[in-house]
C-alpha cells in the first residue's frame, strides 16, 4: 500500500492526499480551460480539433479500463469486458436515444455471463 | 421539461434537474458506486469517497487515485497519472464554455461551472443547451449538474458501505459501468463521420500507446493523433 509522506502523516493525510494527488491534477485542467476558452471564437476550426481530440482522450480512458480494469472488474475474462462494450455501442450506434438500454444491455451481458461463470 | 424565454431562473434549474433525474443522473451515480467500493478497499473513511466525488467529479480520476493507491503506486505517478487522464477536461471545457459563458460573468461564477464539466454533464449539456434560451443556459447547466453530482454523493456513499455486501458478478457489473456509460455517451453524441474516426482511433491506439509509450503519456499521445487525423479528414470532406 502507499505510504503517506511521513513529515505529513495524521489522521488527515487521506483528505491532504485526495487533493493534492486527484483534486488539482484534475481540477487544473478546468481551470486552465476557463482562462483558454476566452480567446477561442466558438466557430474556429481550433475548438473543432479540441473537441477531436477529447473525444479520442475519452476513448482511451475507455479503452484503459476496460484492458487494466480496477478492483474486482479484473477477476472477469477480458472477452467478457470487450463483448459488453460491443453490444452496447451497437445499439446506440443503431438507434442513438436508445442510451439507457444499451447501457442495460451491456450490463446484463456482463453480469449474467459473470454469473454463469461463477457457478 | 420545456424551458420558455421567459421561466425564471430557479424554475430553468429545476427542469435542468429533474432532467438530469430522468436518467444521466443515476448513470453517472451507479458508475460512482464502484469509487465508493475502491476507497473502502484501501481503508480510506467514507468521507474520502464522497468528498472525491464532490471535488474530483471525475470518474476516471476517483478510480485511478483509489486503484493506484491499492496497487502501491508512488504518489507522484498518480499525480501524473491523472493528470493526463484528465487532460481531456481542456479540450472539453474550452468546447462547452461558449455556450454557457454570458456578458458581465465573473471568473468565481465560470470557475463553477466549469467545475460542473463531467462526461455526462458534457455530453448532455451540449446536446441540450443549444435548446435553450441563452440567459439562462448557466442556470440549467447548474441545476443539471446538481443533480448529477448530489445523485452520486449518495451513490459513492453506498458503494462505500454495500460494496463488501455485494456478489462479484454485481461488483463487477458496477465497477464496469463507467466504461460503458461512457462510450455510450460518445457515441449518442456523434455528429459527423470525423467524429467516428476520432472515437475508433482513440480506442484503438489506446492499447497501442500503452505499449511504446512510458511515463504515463500514452493517453494523451494516442488521444493527439487520433482527434488529429480526425480533424484532418473532417477538413478534407468539407472542401
Amino acid at each position: 500500500m502507499t505510504q503517506p509522506i511521513a513529515w505529513l502523516d495524521g489522521p488527515w493525510w487521506p483528505y491532504l492526499a485526495l487533493f493534492v494527488f486527484a483534486v488539482l491534477p484534475t481540477e487544473i485542467w478546468r481551470w486552465l480551460a476557463v482562462g483558454f476558452s476566452r480567446r477561442i471564437d466558438a466557430n474556429s476550426p481550433m475548438l473543432e480539433w479540441v473537441r477531436m481530440v477529447a473525444t479520442a482522450l475519452l476513448a482511451g480512458v475507455v479503452a484503459k479500463l476496460i484492458l487494466n480494469p480496477p478492483g474486482v472488474l479484473a477477476q472477469l475474462p477480458l472477452w467478457l469486458r470487450i463483448a459488453a462494450l460491443t453490444v452496447t455501442v451497437a445499439i446506440v450506434a443503431y438507434d442513438r436515444r436508445r442510451v439507457m438500454q444499451a447501457v442495460l444491455s451491456g450490463e446484463a451481458l456482463l453480469i449474467g455471463c459473470a454469473w454463469w461463470l461463477a457457478r | 421539461m420545456p424551458v420558455s424565454p421567459d421561466s425564471s431562473r430557479a424554475r430553468v434549474a429545476l427542469s435542468g434537474a429533474l432532467d438530469a433525474l430522468t436518467l444521466p443522473a443515476w448513470m453517472v451515480g451507479f458508475g460512482l458506486f464502484g469509487v465508493g467500493s475502491l476507497a473502502r478497499d484501501v481503508g480510506y473513511p467514507a468521507d474520502i469517497a464522497v468528498l472525491s466525488t464532490v471535488l474530483v467529479w471525475a470518474g476516471p480520476s476517483q478510480v485511478i487515485f483509489f486503484a493506484s493507491i491499492a496497487a502501491g503506486a508512488a504518489w507522484s505517478a498518480i499525480a501524473i497519472a491523472i493528470a493526463f487522464a484528465s487532460l481531456r477536461f481542456l479540450p472539453m471545457t474550452v468546447a462547452i464554455m461558449p455556450l454557457l459563458r454570458r456578458p458581465g460573468q465573473g471568473y468565481p461564477a465560470q470557475f463553477l461551472l466549469a467545475h460542473c464539466v463531467a462526461v455526462t454533464t458534457w455530453t448532455e449539456g451540449l446536446r441540450r443547451l443549444p435548446a435553450v434560451p441563452e440567459p439562462l443556459r448557466p442556470s440549467y447547466f447548474l441545476g443539471f449538474s446538481a443533480a448529477c453530482v448530489g445523485v452520486s454523493a449518495c451513490t459513492t456513499y453506498a458503494g462505500f458501505h454495500l460494496a463488501g455486501a455485494l456478489p462479484l458478478p454485481l461488483a463487477a457489473g458496477l465497477l464496469c459501468l463507467t466504461p460503458i456509460f461512457f462510450l455510450a455517451s460518445l457515441t449518442a453524441g456523434l455528429r459527423h463521420r470525423a467524429d467516428v474516426v476520432a472515437l475508433v482511433l482513440g480506442l484503438a491506439l489506446a492499447p497501442l500507446s500503452a505499449l511504446y509509450v512510458g511515463g504515463g503519456f500514452d493517453l494523451v499521445v494516442s488521444g493527439t493523433i487520433a482527434g488529429t487525423i480526425a480533424y484532418f479528414i473532417q477538413r478534407r470532406r468539407r472542401r
